[in-house]
């Protein structure tokens, strides 16, 4: 069972580094190499994932490196790579804005494989907040050994002649989420739904994770930010500044803080959704380039 | 002894408004709560359905045209289908909507707002800084409008005044506030000129100041010419060059756009004191294509801005000239010049002021907080009656009737004191009328269809007779509250009819009412909201820390010595928590806060000897 989990959560890390989460892609590495000592590709992925955030290359504010892109174009098959524009920008995703190029023949890359959530009950917030981190091995993972190939995508899923439906493709994108969220990766799991979206707009199902993906998520990024009533100052000082990775939607954020807004203000006058906002802030702070006030 | 009530005085801008008290005798200027003395004149819903005013309204302008509501004082007390409002309309983005009595509504958040509503929500805001400086209610104002506001204007502005929950003590003229301000009404007996150059209106006043007594004798200007304009020539300038290096028009991004406008004013404003102000606006553009995205980094000098800017200096000598000349007034019959405004700060109008007048214009008062000044000292010795202060309430316009030809006969004349009264005998100006009709009318203009119709009646069953042969005493009553009643008499046989004419802003007393009343709820809701909003996150951080502590003790052995009750306790009180999170109701949260709370306290005293309570 553990090299299986241990497959499976490789593949998890490689979406979230694909979705420019390297941080999130090397805890999952830590974790299937803790499951299966002897995985090559755990360890392989791993010294990748610590090289980059050591060279400090790769920030959500940066695409990764072409290095450590997964796949190769003509292995995806119908998994583009991804564009600059996606990479960095997490704000844009949210929203759909920055996003490919409308007409680009980008595909959504199917996501790992992983199970129903048991019982397909929800949980909210407040229990994520009161569930006990000393788990057992999340019981996340339950897919037969054959089920997932070499650089994770699954073979049932790919087809070397064509596209599979796209109501599989909902379904792994929905189960995808689901998982995401069962290992707190709010963010993959909202950007996965933003894809689901756009392949089956309105789906009830869709719309209602999103939303509950989304109103944790933005717990999550809140609760990072503290009280949002305080006044976030730059750190840096504009020579500095300027040295940063950031895109054009950072930088308005950060150029609306000026030591007299407080974060509360920030969300209303970004001209972005509070979701994008509160990922934008949160990067920022955990970039250190701004304090919390 | 009772503490005396707070007085305030504001300055109801077009683009910035500003309020003042007097303190100790002085009067000053009431910061608001950022610590600036100007407040912008804009009210907004953001994205979030969240009301802003102020700063914060205007500094997400650009990127949420629709739902940004700016220079409402254009609109204020007027008609929908007036030429003014129609040309207003081609240059605003929010959506204007004509309203059931050819009044006018703006569209924001999904309503339809009167303009009094929007003026309003200033206005609020204005009060609750004074209430924050005073630590204490406020209700009581004067305010200032320009020395053109008609009467349905300043009614407007006073309905304003009223859904904001301010008793408006008076009215008064924004340039005898600013001359009020420097003290003229002492000091100074003869001609002042005002100068009011603001962020997007330019007025210019004639006063006749006499044993304290402030007539305005000459008013013009140019409702469309002010700082924006300067602001946008640096805007075009940056625009340009950006384009120049790197091919992209930032104009199309409405995020470059608004750190675009806000980097030129303040680029603007530093140039009144320094000689060149850097631009710097990192990451503004990311390049079509992808890539880094660019900076955008610039120096300005004063000598570029003038240069840019040179034609709108010139405009403003150009219109001093012409309303001095329309009124016959001689740039040395006047005993002082007085510039009003942000943008009179700046060297270049000073200069051509001084050019213009050959004399140095009045400095010592801040010319953006003068007029705000004046009201205050205005609100101080209405309710002190210091009478050597006591500006008298005055018609703002003259008012008369519409004779044969189409002209007009005044019958009171503007700055006539009120309450007063006045009768003006007029004759048939056709042979064997029956009937005569009169329309009362307000305003300067000789011909009767420019000025403002107040209201007509017609007064029948008159004698046949040849023309000029019945005569018809028309007499204009106004009392103290400014309402105007107008009689018509025929003198031969006793018959009368009449009109009582009230100034109106476009709303009827119920809707004032109801619009009141929803300002209340209004008030209401945001407080209970920023209720909901704390007790919520000190809930979540109490939540947090109730995990932190569970989990901590599963980690030590024993439990580390927490009573057998304590963690089953602790999660009753999270799940607790988890399902009134949700709720509408503080004193749920605040119950649940407490039940954290109370876990809490257990979790981290464990009782004596590994035994808990």
């Amino acid at each position: 069972m553990s090299p299986q989990r241990a497959n499976q959560l490789i593949e998890a890390g490689l979406w979230l580094r694909l979705s420019g989460d390297m941080r999130g892609a090397q805890r999952l590495f830590e974790r299937a190499l803790q499951l299966d000592p002897g995985n090559t590709r755990a360890k392989e992925y791993l010294e990748a994932a610590v090289a980059a955030l050591s060279a400090g290359s790769v920030t959500p504010f940066s695409p990764p490196p072409a290095d450590v892109v997964p796949l190769p174009a003509q292995v995806l098959g119908r998994m583009a790579p991804a564009t600059p524009s996606l990479d960095g920008d997490w704000g844009a995703w949210a929203e759909g804005q920055g996003g490919p190029p409308e007409g680009a023949s980008w595909k959504t890359p199917a996501p790992v494989y992983l199970p129903e959530v048991p019982g397909g009950s929800r949980v909210d917030a407040m229990e994520l907040l009161a569930r006990e981190d000393d788990s057992d091995e999340p019981q996340v993972f339950a897919l037969p050994d054959n089920d997932t190939q070499e650089y994770g995508v699954p073979r049932g899923d790919t087809q070397e002649y064509g596209v599979p439906p796209a109501d599989g493709e909902l379904e792994l994108l929905l189960r995808g989420a689901e998982d995401l969220l069962e290992l707190d990766d709010h963010s993959g799991a909202v950007d996965l739904l933003f894809k689901a979206q756009e392949l089956a707009p309105g789906d009830p199902r869709v719309e209602a994770l999103r939303q509950r993906s989304e109103r944790m998520l933005m717990a999550m990024l809140e609760s990072k930010l503290g009280d949002l009533g305080r006044v976030p100052r730059v750190r840096l000082q504009p020579d500095d500044i300027i040295w940063l990775n950031l895109d054009h939607r950072a930088g308005f954020v950060l150029a609306q803080i000026d030591g007299a807004v407080s974060y509360e203000d920030l969300f209303a006058l970004s001209g972005m959704t509070r979701l994008d906002t509160a990922r934008i802030l949160a990067q920022l702070l955990d970039e250190g380039v701004i304090t919390a006030g | 002894m009772a503490e005396a009530e707070p007085l305030i005085g504001i300055d109801l801008g077009t683009t910035n408004s500003i309020v003042a008290t007097v303190q100790d005798g002085q009067p000053i200027v009431i910061k608001n709560r950022t610590g600036l003395a100007l407040t912008p004149s804009v009210v907004a819903v953001s994205k979030n359905a969240k009301r802003l005013v102020g700063s914060i309204a205007k500094r997400q302008a650009i990127t949420n045209p629709q739902e940004t509501v700016y220079a409402v004082k254009r609109l204020i007390g007027r008609k929908f289908s007036s030429h003014e409002v129609q040309n207003a309309l081609r240059s605003l983005p929010y959506e204007v909507v004509a309203g059931q009595h050819d009044d006018l509504r703006v569209r924001m958040g999904g309503r339809d707002l009167s303009v009094p509503e929007l003026s309003a929500m200033i206005l609020q805001e204005l009060k609750a800084d004074a209430e924050a400086h005073f630590g204490r209610p406020v209700s009581k104002a004067v305010i200032t409008v320009p020395a053109y506001f008609n009467d349905a204007q300043r009614q407007a502005t006073k309905d304003a005044g009223r859904i904001a929950g301010l008793e408006v003590l008076r009215i008064i003229n924004e340039p005898t506030a600013a001359a009020l301000a420097y003290g003229f009404g002492r000091t100074v007996n003869g001609r002042v000129a005002v100068l009011d150059l603001g962020g997007g209106t330019f007025d210019v006043s004639v006063l006749e100041i006499n044993q304290g007594v402030f007539d305005v004798v000459a008013t013009g200007g140019d409702t469309y010419l002010g700082g924006e304009d300067w602001d946008n020539r640096i805007i075009e300038w940056l625009v340009f060059g950006f384009a120049k290096e790197h091919g992209i028009d930032l104009r199309k991004d409405r995020m470059a756009l608004q750190r675009l406008k806000d980097a030129a004013e303040k680029a603007k404003v530093e140039l009144s004191s320094v000689r060149e102000a850097q631009l710097n606006l990192p990451f503004i553009s990311t390049p079509p294509g992808g890539g880094a995205a660019l900076h955008l980094q610039s120096t300005l000098t004063r000598d570029k801005l003038d240069d840019l800017t040179n034609d709108l200096a010139e405009r403003v000598v150009g219109i001093t000239t012409e309303v001095l000349g329309e009124a016959s007034v001689r740039p040395s019959e006047l005993k002082e010049v007085i510039l009003v405004g942000g943008m009179s700060r700046m060297p270049k109008i000073v200069e051509a002021v001084r050019g213009y007048f050959r004399r140095e214009p009045c400095k010592g008062v801040h010319p953006e907080e003068v007029v705000a000044l004046g009201a205050a000292i205005q609100a101080h010795a209405l309710v002190e009656q210091e009478s050597e202060l006591l500006l008298l309430d005055v018609t703002p316009q003259s008012l008369g009737v519409a004779i044969a030809g189409g002209s007009v006969k005044r019958i009171i004349p503007k700055n006539t004191t009120v309450p007063t009264s006045a009768t003006e005998v007029f004759a048939t100006s056709k042979d064997f009328q029956h009937t005569v009709k009169i329309m009362v009318l307000q305003g300067e203009h000789e011909l009767a269809h420019q000025n403002e119709l107040l209201g007509e009646f017609v007064l029948t069953g008159l004698r046949e007779a040849p023309r000029g042969k019945v005569e018809i005493d028309v007499t204009f009553d106004i009392n103290a509250e400014g309402i105007v009643s107008v009689s018509a008499k025929d003198r031969d046989t006793g018959l009368r009819q009449s009109i009582t004419v009230t100034a109106s802003s476009g709303l009827t007393e119920e809707e004032l009412q109801r619009i009141m009343e929803e300002q209340r709820e209004y008030l209401m809701a945001a407080r209970i909201s920023d209720e909901l909003k704390t007790k919520r996150m000190e809930l979540d951080s109490l939540a947090r820390d109730v995990v932190d502590a569970l989990t901590r003790a599963r980690l030590l052995p024993g439990g580390g010595g927490l009573g057998p009750d304590a963690v089953p306790r602790a999660e009753q009180a999270l799940e607790h928590a988890r399902r009134v999170r949700e709720n509408e109701d503080v004193g749920s949260l605040a119950r649940a806060c407490e039940l954290l709370s109370g876990s809490l306290t257990q979790l981290r005293k464990p009782g004596p000897g590994g035994m808990g309570r």
